[in-house]
């Protein structure tokens, strides 16, 4: 129990530190700021989190991103409306997830294969569609999102909390979820046990697929506009939120709050980084390094823990 | 003596593994090692082949005080050890996985080729030395972990466990590549579960009980129910006769039964309340017949009837919703999913039992557990991964999983693999409440005392069809005749 509680007091130290260390830290914009900048990733990497649980990996998130943001704010543009615009990119998102889960089931090959291919072919339908140019035409509301606060709090955080509590309640809660962890602790028991393990799992794609289309959706918000080259490399800031979380690769692990710190702890070394005036190159030094101990740690946790004669 | 141990110690963290380990074992000796699980017997022989460091007590090889700091020294001393679980490379050939790290830099094909055959034909194993290992069932890597071991001359040669999953003819192989090591004049220690097969193989006998020897003796100077009593720390009755019950209603009918390359023309009855065992050797087609009649891999020609209506089991939601359960023969592989605490393995299958509108009910499923921990008295807490239980306990659980289904036709597809004689029995007795409560049952074993003692009925397989159908009273000879290809020897 105490090794499980490693990210979270990792990124309390963290944020205790940030605090003393620069006085800018500790206050509403900058943390704003920080919360606005993760969220994106962070509903990313919520999907994500389903699907490494399935023991599955999705590496066509950041181009899914950039495809459904740039359709949502395509239609915008034509006048559709932003209910319709955030619709489509929404569905665009669901599309491209339920694509790359009816691939991997029916064709049965690996979901790394599959979606290094679909990584490639979204962001190359985002590029042809839009001629490689930013579609700006949004309408001003649409912009406004990002910046709204509820209550004193950025929307974005409010979405993102909405995602995490339900991504949460159907992963401890539902039979759907349930089934998720015991296809990734055991595809086979999981099929013997009389699990739909291919409806299930395709089912675990879309919906990180829609995930990720909000996720695309805010950051056109943020862009105020749908650009085709955007999220380049989210896909592994996702997938490294979820690992420092606790998620294993190997499947069957991995929890809405263990993903949620290690996106934090991911943000707030990049912005504690900006504010110490740390060189940026440096930075991807410093989160790489995060990466690598996290993960060792939790690998140890794991090790020490099945010991038994 | 060649290897003399006295009061091994080790502990792994704060739980004891071996309180006093004592064993010897001389030159042309067979020495069985007998225990219940967790008795420390694999602790034991991990220490003795270099993989464990002991924490305390003497290590005498040869007479001289050593300590093998790895499996490579021990290697180089002569010994060998044969896993339980092969440790093999599944992606390589037998003939690469036999000769790995034999050699120099250059590897020629040819000779490595050459060499693997002439091992497994000294074994006599139905092995070609090119099939890739991950094609193989868990008895053809059993077979290629012994071939390994062999290949280097060994002095002591520890057997975990070797027959555990091999059919009566290959089992005679084992115990024939026993002697042959014996007469060469090195020493064998040979864990076994199967009280049937000690007298076949062994000189002497040492007994582990919670961690301690508790007893060594001339094999020929004890008797069964006494190593029984010095495992169990009590006496055990082994051989209570069944109440068989008769004129069932018909719970299952298959008619020609077909798939190719794994079974032909299988017909039968299976009634309400009866325990029907199915014999046959390693790749007759038994576990074949099983996923076939789960839905797993569809029969492609032949009816199935399930309480006397026709159905199509393609699925096994399918099978599941029909009616049946199987317990499958791999329990790590198939059976569960051993990352998993006990609770979410046990209510896997009936999650819709305890769930609405897709939302799993924390309290209904919390009762069920707590239920099926006690009806089966599985020694577990509903939230410890599965992989921390013994085997007798983990199949528990595996059987567990299915008594809430509301299967009326249970197929058990090697029920006591791997598990000791305390599990056994309970096991024996949770397939006799079975059939008592009107669920009829399909039990498929290669331990041949076992079908006897258990079935009404036995069916025997060779070859993918049905060779016979024995009524009790039968004999182990009867079955084998049936059993064995026509012209082969009997061993």
């Amino acid at each position: 129990m105490i090794q499980r509680l490693l990210p979270f007091t990792t990124l309390i130290v963290l944020f205790v530190g940030l605090s003393l260390a620069s006085p800018g830290f500790f206050s509403g914009t900058n943390l704003a700021a920080v919360a606005r900048q993760t969220a994106v990733i962070n509903v990313m990497a919520l999907g994500m989190t389903l699907v490494i649980i399935t023991g599955g990996i999705d590496l066509s998130v950041g181009s899914t991103l950039a495809l459904s943001g740039l359709l949502g704010a395509m239609m915008m543009e034509r006048g559709a409306g932003m209910p319709m615009g955030l619709l489509a990119g929404l569905a665009i998102g669901g599309l491209c997830g339920l694509i790359n889960g009816l691939a991997i089931t029916s064709l049965d090959v690996n979901p790394f294969i599959i979606t290094l291919g679909t990584m490639s072919i979204y962001r190359g339908v985002a590029l042809v569609i839009s001629g490689g140019v930013p579609v700006t035409g949004v309408p001003e509301s649409f912009a406004q999102l990002a910046q709204a606060r509820v209550l004193g709090i950025p929307l974005a955080l409010w979405i993102l909390a909405g995602c995490a509590v339900a991504v949460h309640v159907f992963l401890v809660r539902t039979r759907a979820g349930r089934y998720a962890f015991a296809i990734g602790s055991n595809r086979e028991a999981a099929r013997y046990s009389g699990v739909a393990v291919k409806f299930h799992l395709t089912a675990i794609y879309a919906i990180a697929g829609l995930l990720t289309g909000l996720a695309g959706m805010l950051h056109a918000s943020r862009l105020r506009a749908g650009q085709p080259t955007e999220g380049q490399g989210y896909e592994l800031s996702a997938i490294a939120a979820v690992v420092i979380g606790g998620g294993s690769l190997r499947g069957g692990e991995g929890s809405v709050a263990g993903t949620l710190i290690g996106a934090f702890i991911m943000g707030l070394l990049a912005n504690g980084s900006d504010l110490l005036g740390v060189n940026p190159y440096w930075q991807q030094v410093i989160i790489g390094s995060a990466i690598i101990v996290a993960v060792t740690f939790d690998e140890f946790r794991r090790r020490r823990g099945s010991h038994a004669g | 003596m060649l290897l003399e141990l006295r009061g091994i110690q080790k502990a792994f963290g704060g739980v004891t593994a071996l309180r006093r380990g004592d064993l010897a074992v001389g030159a042309s000796e067979v020495h069985l090692l007998l225990g219940e699980n967790g008795a420390g017997k694999s602790t034991l022989m991990r220490i003795t082949a270099g993989m464990l460091n002991r924490d305390g007590g003497e290590f005498l090889w040869q007479g001289r005080p050593t300590r093998f700091l790895s499996p490579a020294y021990a290697a180089a001393e002569g010994i060998a050890m044969v896993h339980q679980e092969p440790l093999l490379f599944p992606h390589l050939s037998i003939a690469e996985n036999l000769l790995l790290g034999q050699g120099g830099v250059w590897v020629s094909r040819g000779k490595m080729l050459r060499e693997a055959t002439r091992l497994i034909e000294e074994m006599q194993f139905p092995l070609q030395a090119e099939w890739l290992v991950s094609k193989l069932s868990p008895a053809g890597k059993q077979m290629v972990e012994i071939c390994r071991a062999a290949r280097a001359e060994a002095r002591l040669l520890i057997f975990d466990e070797p027959t555990s999953s091999l059919s009566v003819s290959e089992t005679e192989a084992v115990f024939r590549t026993v002697r042959r090591f014996r007469e060469r004049g090195a020493g064998i220690i040979y864990i076994t579960h199967r009280m049937d097969e000690l007298r076949a193989v062994g000189d002497r006998v040492t007994i582990l009980r919670d961690g301690e020897t508790v007893h060594t003796a001339l094999l020929n100077e004890i008797t069964t129910p006494e190593m029984i009593r010095h495992m169990a720390g009590r006496a055990l009755d082994t051989d209570h006769g069944r109440q068989a019950i008769v004129g069932g209603a018909e719970a299952l009918r298959v008619d020609g039964l077909s798939r190719s390359g794994a079974f032909a023309g299988i017909s039968f009855q299976l009634h309400a309340g009866e325990i029907v065992g199915l014999a046959g050797l390693a790749g007759a087609g038994r576990t074949e017949l099983c996923e076939a009649l789960f839905g797993l891999k569809p029969a492609e020609r032949g009816e199935i009837r399930v309480g006397g209506q026709l159905v199509e089991l393609g699925s096994p939601r399918e099978a599941i919703r029909a009616g049946l359960a199987l317990i499958p023969e791999d329990r790590g592989q198939q059976g569960l999913a051993t990352a998993l605490p006990v609770e979410q393995n046990l209510t896997l299958p009936t999650l819709n039992k305890v769930s609405r509108f897709g939302f799993i009910s924390r309290g209904r499923e919390a009762a069920r557990t707590t239920e099926s921990i006690a009806r089966l008295n599985i020694r577990a807490t509903a939230g410890q991964l599965v992989s921390r239980l013994s085997g007798g306990n983990q199949q528990k659980v595996a059987i567990s999983k299915w008594l809430l289904s509301g299967a009326r036709v249970f197929l058990f597809d090697e029920p006591t693999r791997g598990i000791d004689i305390g599990a056994k029995l309970e096991v024996f007795q949770i397939l006799e409440e079975l059939a008592q409560q009107g669920a009829a049952i399909l039990m498929v074993s290669s331990e041949l005392p076992e079908l006897l003692q258990m079935a009404d009925r036995i069916l025997v397989m060779r070859e993918g069809r049905i060779s016979a159908e024995l009524t009790s009273p039968t004999t182990q000879e009867e079955i084998l005749r049936y059993a064995t290809p026509a012209g082969a020897a009997v061993a």
